[in-house]
């Protein structure tokens, strides 16, 4: 393999991870759960913000040409484990002015809403994230490793997959457990589970906090890679490309919403990224858009399970309840 | 700030609250009847003020710009119902489906016509209005214009919905599409009278947006369509006369508060005030608390 083509594929890898864990992040709340989180793309944000400003040291440090709030210079893992909380943190504060009493078309609605609304609050108020520029030099973890360049691409990948890796075991925990049971229960019918006991709006909570805090973790791994982020990578529409990722791949299913990580983001959005631009600036990445919209329709009409569909969960029937006298 | 200021920002209001108007009782109103979320809706509006400059470029006034962009939004989003949301509808998928489905034909409108159009803004050249002063207030004619528009098409919508044998169809449509189909409605028909209204007041809303902003782009609708879907859930979604109420409410507060702090919070004031009422009314000032209901397409 040429160093160019290694570049290239470690690149790939890297963002493969974070789309995986952006996948089971919005699978845990839309696919398990039912909830139409709309405003996914800003937890994700909000992680990849929070790890920035802890990795760049003092604003005053760099000269002054960007301004950011906090500014400190953090050993590696504590970043991440900082933008899970606070991603986490602000799902709560969202979930608990949606979640609890809205409508479900309402709760689409606003979640539209906040997910616009947060990306002009961050563009207007500069001293928060430098505005529309938005932070860029962010030194990697690690950087002090002797290593080239392409090792410490490589580096990175493993370091992604140990992540990824990490986040599957809760993700699997959570949605083989009785916890995920009861979650689908109220994403199939929430009168039904809330007439067995199931605190509906307590589960939705939960989910939605725990499938923030990856998605925050999500973005700490990917601004540690590409060392920026701007407004202009969180607008409400990347939401749509993780959520037909999730579609085409199988809803509710977190090995078919792999499957969907690498299909769409990653042989759609990143792998075409070196394809020659053609016509005039713009038409290629307008025609990126209509096919991400087109696949999720095409899906939608004929696989609406998607590539691999979740599995039927099938349980043995209970024993005869026995009359007394009769058994043991 | 001075009290001139102020008078001013409310003049600003009411022209902001007139467009927005427009916009929100159209999505409202088709939202109600067929209980499609139509997140497209602002890519169609973008679309609207395109057909409108298309024929701004051919010599057009502002009244055939303005009967382009009704008749273009009218004549799309019956196609959009029939061709796209119709056919999923009855192909079984649900209510989220259908909002992805929305949210989906969204992005190809705005990327086609971004295809169409390049990334460059785009403005339309008519001659300059004259300046107004009423009440202190100073207008152009063309926010006249607006204001107007916006008071007839309100006007003629509530009519239509109050006080003929029509309305009555679609409020019944759109409160129990069953019990109106068997009290002998032809939902069919209704639900595509609610897609032309809504889609003509989606065109007037796209071209008096952009007559009113200096340029517009392929992104331009999608921005609006925020505003839009706060003033409707605002209203109580699927109540037109809660959605010109909450139109007014956030066009005023708005532009005031635009005045007295940046203009580029207008929309994070409108969903301040958006989450302070739902916090104490979750269905909207106007809605009612019904939970699930079928769809009518």
């Amino acid at each position: 393999m040429s160093s160019a083509t290694s570049y290239y594929a470690s690149t790939l890898l890297v963002y493969l991870g974070v789309d995986i864990m952006a996948c089971w992040s919005l699978n845990l709340q839309y696919g398990v759960a039912g909830i139409y989180n709309f405003a996914w793309v800003i937890f994700q944000a909000a992680g990849a913000y929070t790890a920035g400003v802890l990795t760049l040291g003092p604003a005053s440090g760099n000269g002054g040409f960007q301004q950011y709030i906090l500014g400190l210079r953090l050993p590696y893992p504590l970043p991440v484990l900082a933008a899970g909380v606070v991603a986490g943190v602000l799902a709560l504060l969202v979930g608990l002015v949606t979640l609890r009493r809205l409508r479900t078309d309402y709760q689409a609605m606003v979640m539209l809403v906040i997910s616009v609304i947060a990306v002009l609050v961050v563009e207007n108020v500069i001293r928060l994230f430098n505005g529309p520029a938005g932070l860029s030099l962010i030194p990697q973890p690690l950087g002090s490793l002797p290593l080239t360049t392409l090792g410490y691409q490589w580096f990175y990948v493993v370091l992604t997959a140990a992540t990824c890796t990490v986040i599957y075991v809760f993700v699997h925990r959570v949605t083989s457990s009785p916890l995920g049971r009861a979650l689908r229960a109220t994403r199939d019918n929430e009168d039904a589970a809330a007439a067995l006991g199931k605190d509906v709006v307590r589960l939705r909570l939960f989910i939605f906090v725990f499938g923030g805090v990856i998605a925050g973790i999500s973005g700490a791994v990917l601004v540690q890679f590409i060392g920026a982020w701007s407004p202009g990578s969180w607008a409400y529409v990347e939401t749509l490309v993780v959520l037909t990722a999730i579609i085409v791949g199988g809803t509710g299913n977190n090995a078919g919403v792999m499957f969907g990580a690498l299909l769409v983001p990653v042989a759609f959005n990143e792998a075409t990224r070196f394809i020659p631009q053609f016509g005039r600036p713009g038409l290629v990445d307008a025609l990126q858009w209509i096919i991400i919209g087109l696949l999720a329709l095409i899906f939608l009409w004929f696989w609406p399970q998607g590539i691999i569909a979740e599995r039927r969960r099938r349980f043995p029937e209970r024993p005869r309840v026995v009359r007394s006298g009769e058994g043991t | 700030m001075t009290g001139s200021v102020f008078v001013q920002s409310i003049g600003f209001g009411l022209v902001t609250a007139s467009i927005l108007a427009l916009a929100s009782v159209g999505f409202t109103l088709q939202f109600g009847v067929s209980n499609i979320l139509n997140l497209a809706y602002g890519d169609v509006m973008t679309a609207c003020a395109f057909a409108g400059y298309a024929v701004n470029q051919v010599g057009g006034s502002i009244a055939e710009s303005l009967a382009a962009g009704a008749g273009f939004g009218a004549v799309a989003s019956v196609l959009l119902n029939r061709l796209v949301y119709r056919p999923f509808v009855r192909h079984g998928t649900k209510l989220f489906g259908m909002v992805v489905v929305s949210l989906a034909v969204g992005i190809i409108i705005q990327n086609i016509v971004l295809a169409a159009y390049g990334a460059t803004f785009f403005s339309y050249s008519f001659p300059p209005g004259r300046q107004v002063h009423i009440l202190g207030m100073i207008f152009d004619t063309f926010q006249l214009m607006i204001i107007g528009l916006a008071v007839a098409a309100m006007a003629l919508v509530q009519l239509l919905l109050t006080r003929t044998r029509l309305g009555k169809a679609m409020r019944a449509t759109a409160a129990n599409p069953s019990l109106a189909r068997a009290s002998g409605v032809s939902t069919e028909r209704i639900v595509d009278l609610a897609w032309l209204i809504s889609g003509a007041l989606c065109g007037l809303a796209g071209v008096v947006l952009v007559l009113n902003t200096s340029a517009f782009q392929s992104a331009t609708g999608s921005g609006f369509l925020v505003v839009i879907v706060a003033a409707a859930v605002l209203g109580g979604v699927g109540q037109p006369a809660g959605a010109m109420l909450a139109s007014l409410v956030l066009g005023v507060i708005t532009e005031v508060a635009a005045g007295f702090i940046s203009p580029s919070f207008k929309e994070v004031i409108a969903f301040g005030v958006l989450v302070v009422v739902l916090l104490f009314r979750p269905a909207g000032l106007f809605g009612q608390g019904s939970t699930v209901r079928e769809v009518a397409a």
